[in-house]
Parts: structure tokens; C-alpha cells; sequence
């Protein structure tokens, strides 16, 4: 693979006491700037009149920005590589939606409510798309029995710490057979660490060297082991110091509770076959409606919902 | 090697940073004493202090006549004021004792409540329209139960700290990362070594080890009682199911049984179970474990038994082989004072657990009170200063402005865990993977800290390894990707 320079938009070339323009209303804002809104953005989003698009990260790119560019990813970081932030869009880096008010009859715009570093702030337009992704899941929330020691993270944990110039430890074994968790294995060995890929049997095809499901962490107060069960109930101990959990991601909902968008019993948001919400003028693309897409997905979501958007000229 | 800088001289020091220790430490900072406290890990409440259903109990089931009972109903005096003085967030939920068939129902009405009574507790008999119109959610079965009105929950760690703070606040000190691995005993004077090389003497010693007071009784030769740990294991929900007061069973031979406890800041907390296990340091949760809680707390309120979780954990508590609470000196000297055996009730008792500890120190030491005390802690920061700065924890919304606070609290976490506890950041639902690179450069930034150096809880359980200079022949490049 050729090594690129990024060129996507960082704090320092996209000031961060920009001005929220805050009585403004905005023909659209964009809750999260992963690739699925990148790609509704990349896909004409800007011929929808005045738009804001807010992340919490300080730079765009979603959960994928610290893996990428790597192979298998290619056309995800073709849109990250080559993404041009479209005239009249306005993009606020480290800028949390915290709430959401939906219209009503008194106020026919929606609210945002938002947290900077300069404090709490209200953005209002006329129609919201949110592209917020997830968090990835955690051991915990699969309540793994075990120990609870240093060492046990997920692929996003281990990736900014690489990228931060550190190691997360020396011997990984890397739980999942995603796309995105065989390339953290990569990545990790690369970095110089001994990587052991393990997942349950999917039958996806691509191939890790175990086969089965975690059983228990063990160790403290580092992991010393993970303790693996293999489909004929066999139990093997694979020695690690490390544990990179890469099952999946938890759809990023938890802002909205009270908002009177409707969430499915899994947490995500419930949308129709166009991607609109349970509430007019709000849509939602990306893993916040299906968290265990494998990013492909991503970038087809935004396109549609770019053609579906009342105003939209594509 | 410097002699000088390692030695210390105190009158009295209290071992152990946990619940108890803090209260009493706090306790004997009223005295015009010098007074000092060591702690085995990087932070306070890290024992048995820290893994509990943080309830302050009224102690309306314990053995009425016990050391326990006694100083149970003391601390129900003390802690109104303990609350509005050190500003400890706090809630009064009162706790439903359900009954599940007509045999629970007279277990209350022949053992539950003649005990409460001989406690100075007054039980609220409810019939089972009352409990089901008071807390909907309790599972419909139930036939009748009991209200017991002055149960509530607390923060445990907000607790500790702020025992200790008030302690520092007036005058003690605090030693922490220090394991005692000496003890000397000599007339006037004991002498405490630790495993770094330090060495303290006191006039009088407090053992408030906790689950580890027989050892370090032993380090001075007394061997006179003995601890045995029982584990707890608990989850933590973030479904409340309009979970608002404590649900409790009607307890069985063995245990106080497994509960539905709501937690002060959110959430619910379900468990614990009850299992002795030999290893103090055993704090593995277990498959059957968390089988049993979700059976038992599916019981009390049905929802719970398949709510989804974002966290779990266990305890360990001490099982003293006298029954009950250990206040008392050694058998070896009377400079050594055991806190000991505070089995489940050392956060509800702690008040008063300080208070009568702290007399009796005072007295044998024949201490005077200092002239200038400070009697609480000062306002904690306002909502306003909370609000500064961008989101650092995405699940629960923790800004920057509430990490630097705890960063730069007059106890400031040293481990990645005592972050967690003091801003709540870390605790949602990626449980700290997406914002922890932050939290470590914040750590960097206003402590200094070598991120390399930064643990997550205990000695040992370093988050990043030293990046070898060289890899296979090629040098490691920091930052840099291979082509």
C-alpha cells in the first residue's frame, strides 16, 4: 500500500473558537463526522443549503480514522484521504451533542444541544441526520467471568495508543474476525507485538489461528491469560498480556434519552426503509442504526440519505 | 543511604486506607497529635471499601447486644451531620424487605422484626397492595413485606476521600503505595517498617487493615484472631425499571441474601453473593456467580434478572472467627489497636467507628483537643465550573473541566481507577476505551506523570510497555506506519 498523507481537517487548520453562530437556524446539521456522514457530505449534502456537521473527535473520520489507511479499507480511505470539507459547510471538531429537542408546534426547528470548550450552546435547523456511530463493545458489556487486570481493551484503545508512539503491551491476542479486527492484528504486529487472532466459528472465511469463544480473563493486576472454549468444549489457555476484545460496536444512543426518538431493544435507532426516524426531518445513517456493519455500508447509507433529503438534487 | 528522609516519627499511626481507617484518622486529627496514615495501594477505599453495596444501613438486623449493633445505632446519629459536613452525596431510598410466600412473612414477623425493635429500628409492616403501589416493579408474587424508613445509599469512594481529606485538611498525613512488612514491638514505642524502607514510629499504632488486620497482627507477633474473606460478586445496570428504593429478601441462615440496590449517582446495582473463598485476593467474577445474582434479583424485581449490564464486579469482606467487630489493643502491646472483623457494616458503622476509636485513643494517649479545628470540608466546585471545557468521556458526558478538578483535588487520583472514581469518566458504556489517551495526557499534563508510569489500580498493572529500541534489526518507529 502506498503511504499517504492525510488531508483531512485537524484543529489546526479549523479553529476551534470558530464562532457557533448560535441564533442561526441551519438548513441541516450532521450529528458525528465518521464516514458515513463524510460520504453523505462527499455525496452533495452542501446543495441542501446551509449545513453543520459537529464530532466529538478532533478530527473527522469516525473509529476508522486511527486504523487507517490499511488494507481491505481502501475505498474508505479513498473518501478520508480525498475529503474536501464542501463550501458553506460548517464543521465544528471536539463539539458533543449532549440533547436533542425535537420540533414542536411552538419551535418548528430542532434544538442541539452542544458541549465545548467554551461551554453549552444551542444549534437549531430545519432537519438533523444522525451519523454518530458507536462505541465499540467492551468485555464488561458482555459480562466475560474473569479477573479485572490492566491489558484487557478494545481495537480503538489500542490504536490511539500506537499512534500515540506507545505499546499496548507484547503479546496480544486479538478477539474477532471483522475486517477492522484482523486489521488492528496487523497493525499490532507491525508495532512489534506477538499477535494471536481468535474468534468464534462465524464461517465469514477469513481465517484466524483459534476457534473459540472467551470463557474467562485471568491474571492480576495484569492479563496473563485468556481462557478460550473451542466448539467441541474443549478449553485452552492462551497466554497474553494483552486482550484487544474487537466483537463489535454499541450503537451511540444514550444522548438521546427524552428525546422522543425511538430506539429498537438493542439500543439503536429505529428508521424506515429511507433512513427517517420515528420524528419528521430526522434521519439516521451508519452504525448508530446498524453497529455491526462492516463499514461498507457506511458509505452507501450516506449516499442515499444525501438523494433522500428533501433538497436534495441528486 | 539517607536515614534521615525514610524515618518518621509519629504519635500515632493508623494502618489502612480504607473506610474505617479514613474515619478514624479523621477522628484523630481533633487531637493536638501528630498523626499519619499508610495505605498498601496508589489510593484510599481500595479493600474491601471499595466493592460493597454502598448502603448506609441502619443495622436493624444485627445481633442486638454486639460491639457492632452499638456502634451501628450510633453512626444512625452521626450521619446527618458526617453528610452535611463533608458534602457526601447521599440518598435516603429506604429499603422494602418483600416476602415471597407465607413462611417469609412469619420469618418477619417472628425473627425481623423483635430484632429491629431490641435495635431501636422501627419497622413499616406493608401489606402487598401498599409495597406493589409504593414500587410497581417488585415482582407481583410477593405477599407482604416491611418498610425500613432510614436505609439509604451513599457514594463510598466520595466517602473515604472525604474522611481523609477532612483528616489532611487538619493537620494528618498520608502515605500511600506503602505495604507494612515489619513490625517491631518495644515499650514505648512501636516501630513499623514498609516495603519501600520506610520506617515509622509511633506511640501507638491503629490496625485498620481490613481483610488484612490478622496479617499484619501476626507481623507483631500476635496471632490472636484470624480473617477469613468472603466473596461478593455484583452487576451494575443502567436499567433502573423505576428501581427507587433498596429491595431486600428475606435473609436465610447463611446471607443477608442478594439485592436490588439503586446506586446514588445512576444506575442499579444487583448483588452480592455470598461465597468464602481462601484467596484475599481473589476478586474474579465467575459464571455462577453472576447466574445466582440474576436468580436471586429476578426474585425481588423480575426485570432485573435479564437487564443488560455495564459492569462487574466483586468484593471480598472480612469473616472474623469471634462473630463479632475486633476493637480492642493487642495481646502483645497495648500501643497496637485493632480495627478488625468490621465485616459488612464498616461503611454504615464508620462514623462511629471513628468517633469511639478515636476517644479511646485520646484517652489512653491522654491527648488534648487541638486548639484550631477545622470542622468540615469546604464547598466542593459549583455546577458552573463542572461545565468547562469540551466532553472528554462521551458515554457519560465527563468534560474536561471535572477531570482537571479531581486532578487537582487536595487528594488527586495517582491510578487511572481513582480518575474513574472521583469524575465518574471511564464508567459508561465503552468502559474507557475511546477517551483513556486523553485522560492519560491530562494525567501527563497536570501531574507530570510519565504515561509509561500510570497504572490502572494496583502495583503492577501498568497500561503501556516501553517501546524496544530495536525490532528485529530494524528501528522502531514511533508514530510511523510500515509501508
Amino acid at each position: 500500500m502506498r503511504k499517504e498523507q492525510m488531508s483531512v481537517h485537524t484543529l489546526e487548520d479549523m479553529p476551534l473558537m470558530e464562532d457557533l453562530h448560535e441564533g442561526e437556524v441551519y438548513d441541516l446539521a450532521i450529528v458525528g463526522a465518521g464516514l458515513s456522514a463524510l460520504s453523505l457530505l462527499h455525496s452533495g449534502a452542501a446543495a441542501l443549503g446551509r449545513t453543520v456537521v459537529l464530532d466529538y473527535q478532533e478530527q473527522v473520520g469516525g473509529l476508522l480514522r486511527y486504523l487507517l489507511p490499511a488494507d481491505g479499507f481502501e475505498a474508505e480511505w479513498e473518501l478520508l484521504r480525498d475529503f474536501q470539507l464542501p463550501a458553506g459547510v460548517r464543521l465544528l471538531l471536539q463539539t458533543t451533542a449532549v440533547g436533542l429537542l425535537p420540533a414542536s408546534a411552538a419551535e418548528p426547528t430542532h434544538t442541539l444541544v452542544v458541549r465545548r470548550r467554551q461551554g453549552t450552546a444551542q444549534l437549531r435547523a430545519r432537519q438533523v441526520v444522525i451519523a454518530c456511530g458507536g462505541v465499540e463493545c467492551p468485555r464488561e458489556h458482555d459480562a466475560i467471568p474473569g479477573t479485572r487486570p490492566a491489558g484487557v481493551m478494545t481495537p480503538v484503545l489500542a490504536l490511539q495508543l500506537l499512534a500515540r508512539g506507545y505499546l499496548p503491551g507484547r503479546r496480544a491476542l486479538v478477539y474477532g474476525d471483522s475486517r477492522y479486527a484482523l486489521a488492528t492484528a496487523r497493525r499490532l504486529e507491525e508495532a512489534g507485538l506477538e499477535v494471536i487472532t481468535a474468534a468464534p466459528t462465524s464461517g465469514n472465511g477469513r481465517s484466524v489461528r483459534l476457534c473459540g469463544t472467551i470463557q474467562e480473563i485471568c491474571g492480576f493486576p495484569r492479563l496473563s491469560a485468556v481462557r478460550l472454549r473451542s466448539h467441541d468444549q474443549q478449553s485452552v489457555e492462551v497466554e497474553a498480556d494483552t486482550l484487544i476484545y474487537a466483537t463489535g460496536l454499541l450503537a451511540g444512543t444514550h444522548w438521546l434519552k427524552g428525546s422522543g426518538v425511538s430506539l429498537t431493544a438493542t439500543g439503536t435507532i429505529a428508521v424506515d426503509a429511507h433512513y427517517r426516524t420515528t420524528i419528521p426531518g430526522i434521519y439516521a445513517i451508519g452504525a448508530v442504526i446498524r453497529p455491526q456493519l462492516d463499514h461498507e455500508s457506511s458509505l452507501r447509507m450516506g449516499k442515499e440519505v444525501a438523494a433522500l433529503l428533501p433538497g436534495g438534487v441528486l | 543511604m539517607e536515614m534521615t528522609s525514610r524515618d518518621f516519627d509519629v504519635d500515632i499511626l493508623v494502618i489502612g486506607g480504607g473506610v474505617v481507617g479514613c474515619a478514624i484518622l479523621r477522628e484523630l486529627a481533633r487531637y493536638d497529635a501528630s498523626i499519619a496514615l499508610l495505605e498498601q495501594y496508589p489510593d484510599v477505599c481500595e479493600g474491601t471499601s471499595k466493592a460493597n453495596s454502598a448502603i448506609v444501613h441502619t443495622g436493624f438486623d444485627a445481633r442486638p447486644g454486639t460491639l457492632e449493633a452499638r456502634l451501628l445505632a450510633e453512626a444512625r446519629q452521626l450521619w446527618p451531620e458526617v453528610i452535611a459536613r463533608l458534602h457526601i452525596p447521599y440518598l435516603q431510598t429506604g429499603a422494602l424487605m418483600v416476602a415471597l410466600n407465607e413462611q417469609e412473612q412469619a420469618t418477619i414477623a417472628r425473627e425481623i422484626v423483635p430484632t429491629a425493635t431490641a435495635n431501636g429500628v422501627t419497622l413499616q409492616p406493608l401489606s402487598r397492595a401498599e409495597i406493589l403501589e409504593a414500587a410497581p416493579y417488585v415482582n407481583e408474587q410477593i405477599v407482604g413485606g416491611v418498610l425500613v424508613e432510614g436505609e439509604g445509599v451513599i457514594d463510598p469512594f466520595w466517602t473515604t476521600r472525604a474522611y481523609c481529606e477532612h483528616a489532611l485538611l487538619n493537620g494528618a498525613r498520608l502515605f500511600l503505595d506503602e505495604r507494612v512488612n515489619a513490625v517491631e514491638v518495644e515499650p514505648e514505642r512501636l516501630r513499623v517498617h514498609t516495603a519501600s524502607g520506610k520506617t515509622f514510629s509511633a506511640a501507638l499504632v491503629v490496625n485498620a487493615a481490613g481483610l488484612w488486620a490478622d496479617e499484619l497482627a501476626r507481623l507483631a507477633g500476635d496471632h490472636s484472631f484470624s480473617l477469613t474473606p468472603r466473596k461478593g460478586e455484583f452487576l451494575i445496570t443502567e436499567e433502573d425499571h423505576g428501581v427507587a428504593q433498596i429491595i431486600l429478601p428475606v435473609p436465610s441462615q447463611v446471607s443477608k441474601g442478594i439485592l436490588v440496590t439503586p446506586i446514588v449517582f445512576g444506575g442499579v446495582l444487583l448483588g452480592p453473593t455470598a461465597e468464602d473463598v481462601s484467596d484475599k485476593r481473589d476478586l474474579a467474577t465467575t459464571t455462577a456467580g453472576q447466574q445466582r445474582i440474576r436468580q436471586g434479583v429476578g426474585r425481588l424485581v423480575p426485570a432485573m434478572a435479564t437487564a443488560s449490564t455495564v459492569r462487574q464486579f466483586a468484593g471480598l469482606r472480612a469473616v472474623s472467627s469471634t462473630g463479632d467487630y475486633i476493637i480492642r489493643p493487642s495481646t502483645v502491646s497495648k500501643r497496637l489497636l485493632h480495627v478488625a472483623g468490621i465485616r459488612s457494616t464498616g461503611l454504615s458503622a464508620s462514623p462511629a467507628i471513628g468517633r469511639y476509636v478515636g476517644t479511646l485513643v485520646g484517652e489512653t494517649l491522654g491527648l488534648r483537643l487541638r486548639t484550631s479545628y477545622r470542622e468540615g470540608l469546604p464547598e466542593p466546585l459549583s455546577e458552573a465550573a463542572h461545565e468547562d471545557g469540551e466532553v472528554i468521556c462521551l458515554c457519560r458526558s465527563i468534560t474536561r473541566g471535572e477531570v482537571l478538578a479531581a486532578l487537582r483535588s487536595p487528594l488527586p487520583p495517582q491510578t487511572l481507577d481513582g480518575l474513574k472514581r472521583r469524575t465518574g469518566a471511564m464508567l459508561g458504556e465503552c468502559q474507557g476505551n475511546l477517551c483513556l489517551p486523553r485522560l492519560i495526557e491530562l494525567f501527563q499534563q497536570e501531574q507530570g506523570r510519565d504515561p509509561l508510569s500510570l497504572e490502572k489500580h494496583a502495583p503492577g498493572s501498568r497500561l503501556l510497555v516501553e517501546r524496544p529500541t530495536r525490532l528485529g534489526g530494524v528501528p522502531a518507529r514511533s508514530g510511523e506506519r510500515p509501508k
